[in-house]
């Protein structure tokens, strides 16, 4: 408001000069910040709409049902004791670990895979096989989620099924924790990809020069220097990437199985996210089951807000190096 | 460079490919533990199915089930089967084909015939809700309401049914022997807007029914709004009966709840939805009982050698 | 350099090569296997049908010259044709998978084809069977209905033996996405309408206007933050915002078209933002400096100067949004809802195509094959889009250099 104020002061004191192209100016400058805070609105628009309906399940009744208990909601072992629509018994405790353990594993197998490609598109890759890949992670990335959520329902549920089938062990069908895992990997692929490559071409040529000077090979430079100083970059992928894999919803939901306690650390047990946990059954659903959704949204968004901010903490521990 | 970054993309590719191909195929293991699956609490295939075999608790109470039971949709379930060869699970016959494998229930075939034979006992009602009688805006509206109940339990009316995959109840009448009864039928009511909602399993049905019968009805305009089972008596005698999205009639792929009670005769039934349990098509089994199925869904029977004996 | 060192270095060079294999082997593994469950159903009879059958129920004239064209040569085997009636029927599948009886073929003199009327019109216009429609239920006055579930023999047998019926009814082909490509063309409109003038502004005010101070900082972080939140947040959000404000202000009565594209608008501000304050950085200062020096005001200079150089920014933004909006899915789940449709209204529900697809993976009849079939279109949209982001992008990049 500050900046409206002193928009009014500055046009007050124009306006002793004034031309009619001033007064234009004015209201331009003052339309376009108005657009401006409208973008910006939106981000408190969505917290405050989505707080006040997710909080409805703990401070009403829900229609004679009870109010929820909160601290029971966020440690709760089972999405929900007893009948549907009569009871007030929700937890997502095992939902928030199910999909905390599954985003770190999707991030653990797309970060080395994302990183390696990234370094050779910029530095290794002979410039038409660069262009080639730049193009292809670009397709992933437009790939929609419903489309990975196909191809997971029916190619990676089978490939998961016969793995465990290898190892031994009898799977429900291939939904489990790694289907997720594998699913949310290849989809957070080229959001790290992508990003990585822009951190790795934004290492200042120098550094690499001395290297060189230094009498390291090429590889060498590669890996030891390049990569240590886009550190930074590459962790804002990984930020972006968990963020991507913590808030998936639609592929997430046709192949987790959906499990209903927890939490789930074996490989091939079934699973759920917070996602789809809030995907299931919506069509249907009505009152304290449906209004309980948005309280899962909140509580997605809390464990968004408190992933970002860890890792934003780990890497200004990391620290920086000298960047373009 | 280019040689060696062609050779292992190649190598990468075929492996990559041959591990998804198919299976080897082994025995069957008999003593493998069966792999349990079902729909969500809100889907009324499921409360058609618990009830079906007589498992009412398990309607809408995840905790009476298996440990480890799998949540999936319809779509989930069948292509599920096809992966899964130790699974069981439940979908309804619209669904059905030959590449999972429908097991007979206490005995008899899960067929279209046996079902209309009313041999075939695993099914779901479709159920209807009108406005109360006293509750139209007039008169015409109530009348071309009731005359559609009619209609939908005429021979014409099954015969639709039929031809959407679902199965009527018996009828003995055609409309015409009947529409001297209903002379609202008879004037214009091509001003008269009728508006359809509730289950949008029901959907396809309905609007058969109703494109097919609004010409034999004073042309009255069939409006269709389906958003879902419990909107169907909310809309027409629940708490949004008289807001923006009332309805005429309403319909619910599940029975109706204690709390959507409706007035007296202004609920019904309009069709039956077969229910069948399938397996792989590699599963031994051929037939279940509706206490084993309760047994597997409880948790009672764990592995296939209890059923195969 | 000794050789030990040459060979780590290729094996560590080997490493980064797999890697990046790795992207391309997804990427045709995800088209393979769309493409071979999907393509069976690709024609363009699916992009021009409606998804619901359009129903007829016919009846029939008195009969006095009944058909004698002999079967055509070309029909198939497993075909049933009547002389009697002219027609050939053949059991087969629609496109959700459900066993029905096709025409196959109707003769120019068949009953069916000159004595038929609808019974639906008013004034009881004629109606013709068409090769290709699908023949559900025949009504007849002293006998059983000869139902589709029967089979096509059965039906024919039926008819065969009566010389007239009550009724027939027969509709069109359903299963089509005419539908949620219509949906799907008004969501990329209105929503590119509602986010492309805010988003442009907003850029337009943070590259030119914007002072440097704290405020505008806080301004411009809102903004990113939007960025990472997941699209099943936006479409609470639009659910409970969007949805109850068209409800109240058009004659929408739940979550419809433009409750989607006010949802989907948000999604799209920070793309949009972000990729044209990228295009108006890159315009040089000196533009803006000649522009004011000849006497230009800041409006004449932002609209005539800045603007048309960030056309190719703002281009590239459009397009990727565009690309964005047709693969949405969770958000528009929410915010529109998963109720297949053919009459499109923006004050109504219906699905774009990625919902489709959703609504046929979770609904019943399970119909793997037509989400297959809409899942290559849509990744042929969307790689057409790109490549054409890079075209756009190759055109206007050197402009400034």
């Amino acid at each position: 408001m500050t900046e409206i104020k002193k928009q009014i002061t500055r046009f007050k004191k124009k306006f002793n000069f004034n031309s009619k192209k001033e007064v234009i100016d004015f209201l331009v400058r003052t339309f376009f910040l108005l657009s401006t805070i409208l973008s910006a609105s939106f981000i408190v628009i969505i917290i405050i709409f989505i707080a006040q309906k997710g909080v409805i399940p703990f401070v009403t009744d829900n229609d004679g049902i009870g109010r929820v208990n909160l601290w029971k909601f966020l440690t709760g072992l089972d999405w929900l004791k007893g009948t549907a629509f009569k009871s007030n018994l929700y937890g997502v405790g095992f939902i928030i670990i199910n999909t905390l353990y599954i985003s770190f594993f999707a991030l653990l197998i797309s970060m080395p895979i994302g990183v390696l490609t990234a370094l050779f598109i910029a530095k290794i890759a002979p410039k038409k096989i660069a262009e080639f890949l730049r193009t292809v992670v670009e397709l992933l990335a437009a790939v929609p989620s419903i489309v990975y959520g196909l191809f997971g329902s029916g190619l990676i549920l089978t490939l998961v099924y016969n793995l465990a089938k290898i190892f031994g062990v009898q799977s429900k069908g291939g939904n489990s924790v790694l289907a997720v895992i594998l699913v949310l990997a290849l989809m957070i692929l080229p959001t790290i990809t992508a990003l990585s490559e822009v951190a790795i071409r934004s290492v200042n040529k120098d550094i690499e020069h001395g290297s060189l000077a230094l009498g390291a090979t090429r590889t060498q430079t590669n890996f030891k220097v390049v990569l240590s100083s886009a550190k930074s970059g590459i962790f804002s992928a990984a930020i972006l990437g968990l963020g991507r894999a913590l808030g998936e919803a639609t592929a997430v939901s046709l192949v987790a199985g959906n499990a209903r306690s927890g939490p789930s650390l074996a490989f091939f047990e079934i699973t759920s996210t917070l996602t789809s946990t809030m995907l299931q059954g919506l069509k249907e659903t009505i009152g304290i089951d449906y209004d309980i959704r948005f309280s899962v949204g909140l509580v997605l968004m809390v464990v968004i807000l408190f992933s970002n901010l860890t890792l934003n903490f780990i890497k200004k521990k990391v620290g920086n190096v000298d960047v373009k | 460079m280019k040689k060696l970054f062609l050779v292992i993309l190649s190598i990468t590719f075929v492996f990559g490919l041959s591990a998804c191909g198919d299976t080897t195929e082994e025995e069957w293991d008999t003593s493998s533990s069966i792999s349990v699956y079902t729909r969500d609490t809100t889907s009324g295939t499921r409360a058609g199915f618990m009830g079906g075999i007589g498992f009412d608790e398990a309607k809408e109470d995840d905790g009476v089930l298996v440990d480890g039971f799998v949540i999936k949709d319809n779509t989930g379930i069948f292509s599920t089967m096809q992966t899964d060869e130790f699974g069981i699970g439940y979908i309804s016959m619209a669904t059905l084909t030959d590449d999972v494998k429908g097991l007979a229930f206490n005995g008899v075939e899960p067929t279209i015939a046996n079902t209309m034979a009313n041999e075939y006992e695993l099914k779901r009602p479709f159920n209807y809700v009108t406005r109360a009688l006293d509750d139209y805006a007039s008169d015409t509206e109530k009348n071309i309401t009731l005359a559609f109940v009619a209609f939908m339990k005429t021979l014409d009316g099954s015969d639709i049914i039929t031809n959407q995959g679902a199965i009527p109840l018996e009828s003995t009448q055609t409309w015409d022997e009947i529409k001297a009864d209903y002379p609202v039928c008879e004037q214009d009511n091509s001003g008269v807007t009728i508006k359809f909602g509730g289950s949008d399993s029901i959907e396809k049905i309905a609007k058969a029914l109703t494109e097919s019968f609004a010409p034999k009805c004073g042309n009255f305009v069939p409006e269709h709004d389906h958003t879902g089972s419990s909107d169907g008596f909310k809309r027409t005698q629940g708490e949004e009966k008289d807001g923006d999205n009332y309805k005429h009639i309403g319909f619910a792929s599940r029975p109706f709840k204690d709390s959507e009670a409706g007035a007296e005769g202004t609920q019904g039934q309009l069709a039956n939805d077969a229910i069948v349990a399938i397996v792989h098509k590699s599963n031994p089994l051929n037939g279940v009982t509706a206490e084993e199925l309760v047994k597997i869904y409880s948790g009672e029977i764990t592995t296939w050698d209890e059923l195969l004996d | 350099m000794s050789n030990k060192r040459k060979r780590i270095d290729l094996i560590y060079q080997g490493i980064t090569y797999a890697a990046a294999s790795v992207a391309v082997i997804v990427l045709s593994m995800i088209f393979i296997y769309v493409f071979t469950n999907g393509s069976g159903l690709l024609n363009f009879g699916l992009i021009t049908t409606d998804y619901h059958a359009k129903f007829y129920n016919s009846g029939i004239q008195e009969v006095d010259q009944f058909s004698t064209a002999p079967r055509p040569d070309n029909l198939g085997e497993d075909t049933y044709y009547s002389e009697k009636w002219g027609i050939a029927l053949a059991d087969s599948e629609d496109r959700e998978g459900k066993l029905v009886i096709t025409v196959e073929y109707v003769s120019e003199d068949s009953p069916l084809k000159n004595l038929m009327y609808d019974k639906n019109s008013e004034d009881e216009k004629p109606i013709q069977l068409e090769e290709g429609d699908i023949l559900g239920t025949i009504k007849f006055n002293d006998k059983g209905s000869a139902l589709s579930i029967y089979g096509a023999k059965n039906m024919l047998d039926e008819l065969d033996e009566e010389d007239t019926f009550r009724e027939m009814v027969f509709y069109t082909k359903g299963g089509g996405i005419r539908g949620s490509i219509i949906t799907t063309l008004y969501l990329i409109g209105l929503t590119m309408l509602l986010a492309l003038p805010i988003g442009v502004f907003t850029a337009i005010y943070l590259n030119e206007f914007a002072p440097i101070n704290r405020f505008t900082n806080i301004l411009r972080s809102m903004i990113e933050v939007l960025t990472g939140v997941p699209s099943i947040i936006f479409g609470l959000m639009g659910l409970a915002v969007f949805v109850p404000l068209t409800v109240k202000y058009t004659p929408a009565d739940s979550g419809n078209i433009i409750s989607g594209a006010m949802t989907l608008a948000v999604i799209l501000l920070p793309v949009i933002i972000r990729s044209t304050e990228e295009s108006l950085k890159v315009v040089p200062d000196a533009f803006r400096q000649a522009s004011l020096a000849l006497g230009a005001n800041e409006t004449q200079t932002t609209f005539k100067v800045v603007l048309p150089s960030a056309i190719p920014g703002i281009l590239t933004a459009t397009l990727l949004a565009i690309g964005r909006v047709i693969g949405e899915s969770a958000a528009l789940i929410f915010a529109i809802g998963t109720a297949i449709k053919d009459d499109i209204s923006i004050f109504g529900k219906s699905t774009s195509l990625a919902v489709h697809i959703w609504s046929l993976m979770t609904d019943e009849p399970a119909n793997i094959e037509l989400a297959s079939t809409i899942a290559v279109i849509i990744l042929i949209i969307v790689l057409a889009l790109n490549l054409l982001v890079k075209l756009v992008s190759k055109k206007f990049t050197k402009k400034f250099d």
